[in-house]
């Protein structure tokens, strides 16, 4: 006989194609974008340079003012104006991709990475925006907690004492209150500043005194997902990108820095027409022989403390070291 | 075409003390190089680069280059021979080429022995740090007040390095012992937020802080000071109407401001003895500016407008080039020719032929 005999298997028999691609795409990873959340957003118009100004004027001394009848005038009190500038700035990534890749792909490559550059787009905005609170910030040491470290891990006396500067400095709350209803486990929350922290501390907020993890708040709609629990006046929000310095602590251990802010302590200035762009450039402008084209991500970004007195933070480690 | 050439230029060091450089490089880099046009022509007593190379990606291949990355050091090795050596910068105990794509995390910790109580303190430890970095100094043994703090560091030496932005002199003990890791140069935004270590009481209060700053006359501060350093009274809350505070005039590492702090309580740093309890830091933070009118000159003053506005603190990525006789920055006065150069894809490890 010239023909094979017996059992017709995968083993004499492979699949044509050795594997398929699944109904859709796995997931990108994506950190939560916390660092823009409660700035307040400014617009910067074209052709008038790259320095933006925001002024503020300081208010009027109380001192003094009262009239005795002798008709000597009060002396007049000259106001202050603060300006706080801000420098425009310009980011921009980009993806070449051949042809045969495009040709070839199982995936719509070029949707995908328009989306890509899209992510890209806001997630380094939000860094930018993390680097302005780790920079140009007055944090102060966690004292209250019990790892012996210096600053310690996060405690309410330490959060209390934030509250007090900010509210000692007249800052205002960004959030309000979420009234109490009728459900068990739960507890209203009052009106509160921001706090922003690295997820790595999430084990030792669940552990500070009068935490109110957001499960336990009254309602859930409108809460936004980076959102983790409230303490005191302050509601935390997490992200794995927050601000951390590795072993500089007492003990070696990383150091988290946790900007909490009320109403327009920070800014974020936009370019009018540069806050979003996204292109593509075609193979035939991108290469000689027409194979590589370019899709392209690029934006333009001032950032500011607009008032350091509605802003301070802490400096934390964790329970556990890290 | 294997190599496109991004971007080249020059640079002169210093007459008094040649310095860490710093070479932008928006494309980022697969290959850089240096040419010492000054030692190039000239023969020394001792060995000196002329040629410096650098190749991405060189750090995954044992042997191929070195294991540290720091490039090639092409040197003449005395002057009785215009000859050429080649070897790496580590291999030479100099400082080479680090190329830097994001914003640097601190180095690597070194052990330190003592801190002195002087009117500069100065740090004794093994160290390869330069004239200006940047340091963090932690777990200070009789010094903890200080644990966590950054300093600008100067007359460094391989054994130790001084700060000159701490007067320790009224700390109760020296440092015994501690750990320090250089960080990045900058914050990643500017102007940024620093550490005070001392405020005088006087008619007009001058500020020290533990760093080399870029604050500038005019610019507004507000100081965060907890209660165990003494001089709270410069908090914001607790000035007229909570107005900024005005910087009046500058020095290296500190400023002086239109406060009377004559009456003010001392500032001091808490006891080695109150941590980890005790609050720390004292600080100050940019908070705008306030620009000067002069009617009569017609000269507008206090501003600055590439240090006050907010704005990154470093552009990245870049290439560091170090200073010495021996490292591709070269010495005193030399003028170095520089090239970068970008693959058009692909690495030093998986080339693509193009």
């Amino acid at each position: 006989m010239t023909f094979s005999t017996g059992i017709t298997g995968i083993q004499n028999m492979a699949p044509e194609l050795p594997v398929q691609a699944s109904e859709d795409l796995l997931s990108t990873p994506m950190f939560n974008l916390i660092h823009s959340f409660g700035v307040d957003l400014h617009h910067a118009e074209s052709y008038i340079g790259k320095t933006t100004r925001m002024s503020r004027f300081e208010r009027l001394s109380t001192d003094g003012g009262q009239l005795d009848g002798s008709g000597i005038d009060p002396a007049s009190e000259v106001p202050v104006r603060t300006d706080i500038d801000a420098t425009m700035e310009i980011y921009a990534k980009s993806i070449v991709t051949n042809e045969q890749v495009v040709l070839w792909e199982n995936s719509k490559t070029l949707t995908k990475f328009t989306a890509l550059l899209g992510q890209w787009l806001r997630e380094k905005e939000d860094l930018l925006m993390r680097d302005l609170f780790s920079s140009s910030v007055s944090y102060i040491n966690c004292t209250g907690g019990v790892n012996g470290d210096q600053p310690s891990n996060i405690s309410l006396n330490d959060v209390n004492n934030i509250e007090n500067i900010l509210l000692g400095n007249d800052a205002r709350s960004m959030l309000t209150n979420l009234e109490a209803t009728l459900r068990f486990s739960t507890g209203g929350v009052r009106d509160a500043f921001i706090a922003l922290c690295n997820t790595n501390l999430a084990a030792d907020l669940q552990k500070v005194q009068g935490v109110l993890l957001k499960s336990a708040y009254p309602t859930q709609e409108g809460l936004r997902p980076e959102e983790y629990c409230s303490i005191s006046r302050f509601r935390f929000f997490v992200s794995s990108k927050a601000a951390r310095t590795p072993g500089v602590s007492l003990l070696g251990n990383t150091v988290y820095t946790i900007p909490m802010y009320g109403l327009e302590a920070a800014a974020k200035i936009e370019q009018n027409n540069y806050t979003a762009v996204i292109g593509y450039r075609p193979p035939w402008v991108v290469s000689s022989v027409a194979q590589n084209s370019q899709l392209y991500a690029k934006f333009a970004i001032a950032r500011a403390i607009t008032n350091q007195n509605w802003i301070s933070g802490l400096n934390a480690t964790t329970f556990l070291p890290s | 075409m294997p190599f496109t050439i991004i971007s080249q230029g020059t640079f002169t060091q210093p007459s008094g003390g040649a310095v860490s450089q710093i070479i932008n490089t928006p494309s980022g880099v697969d290959y850089f190089k240096t040419y010492n046009l000054t030692q190039l022509t000239t023969t020394q007593s001792t060995g000196r680069c002329v040629m410096g190379e650098w190749f991405n990606g060189g750090e995954a291949v044992t042997g191929q280059l070195n294991s540290s990355n720091d490039g090639l050091c092409w040197f003449k090795s005395s002057s009785s021979s215009n000859a050429l050596n080649v070897s790496s910068f580590s291999a030479q105990s100099a400082g080479g080429f680090t190329y830097v794509n994001s914003q640097p995390a601190p180095q690597a910790a070194i052990t330190g022995t003592t801190i002195t109580q002087a009117t500069a303190a100065v740090a004794s430890a093994t160290n390869t740090y330069s004239n200006g970095d940047t340091v963090i100094i932690y777990n200070a043994v009789g010094m903890q007040q200080i644990s966590g703090m950054q300093f600008t560091i100067s007359s460094v030496s391989g054994s130790s390095f001084t700060l000159l932005g701490l007067n320790s002199s009224g700390f109760a003990t020296p440092a015994t012992s501690f750990q320090v890791r250089r960080v990045s140069p900058s914050l990643p935004v500017n102007p940024q937020t620093l550490y005070v270590t001392n405020i005088t009481q006087a008619s007009q209060g001058v500020v020290t802080v533990s760093q080399a700053h870029n604050y500038q006359v005019g610019q507004l501060i507000e100081f965060t000071i907890p209660a165990v350093f003494g001089m709270t009274q410069l908090n914001n809350f607790n000035q007229p109407s909570s107005k900024p505070i005005v910087i009046t005039a500058i020095t290296t590492y500190g400023f002086t401001i239109n406060v009377n702090t004559t009456a003010y309580t001392a500032f001091a740093f808490p006891a080695s003895t109150a941590s980890p309890t005790a609050q720390l830091f004292a600080t100050v933070a940019p908070a705008g500016q306030i620009t000067q009118f002069n009617a009569v000159t017609g000269v507008q003053t206090g501003y600055n407008f590439n240090q006050v506005p907010f704005h990154s603190g470093l552009f990245i990525p870049y290439m560091l080039i170090p200073a010495g006789v021996l490292s591709p920055g070269g010495s005193a006065s030399d003028v170095i020719m520089w090239q970068a150069f970008k693959m058009e894809t692909g690495t030093i490890n998986a080339p693509v032929p193009s």
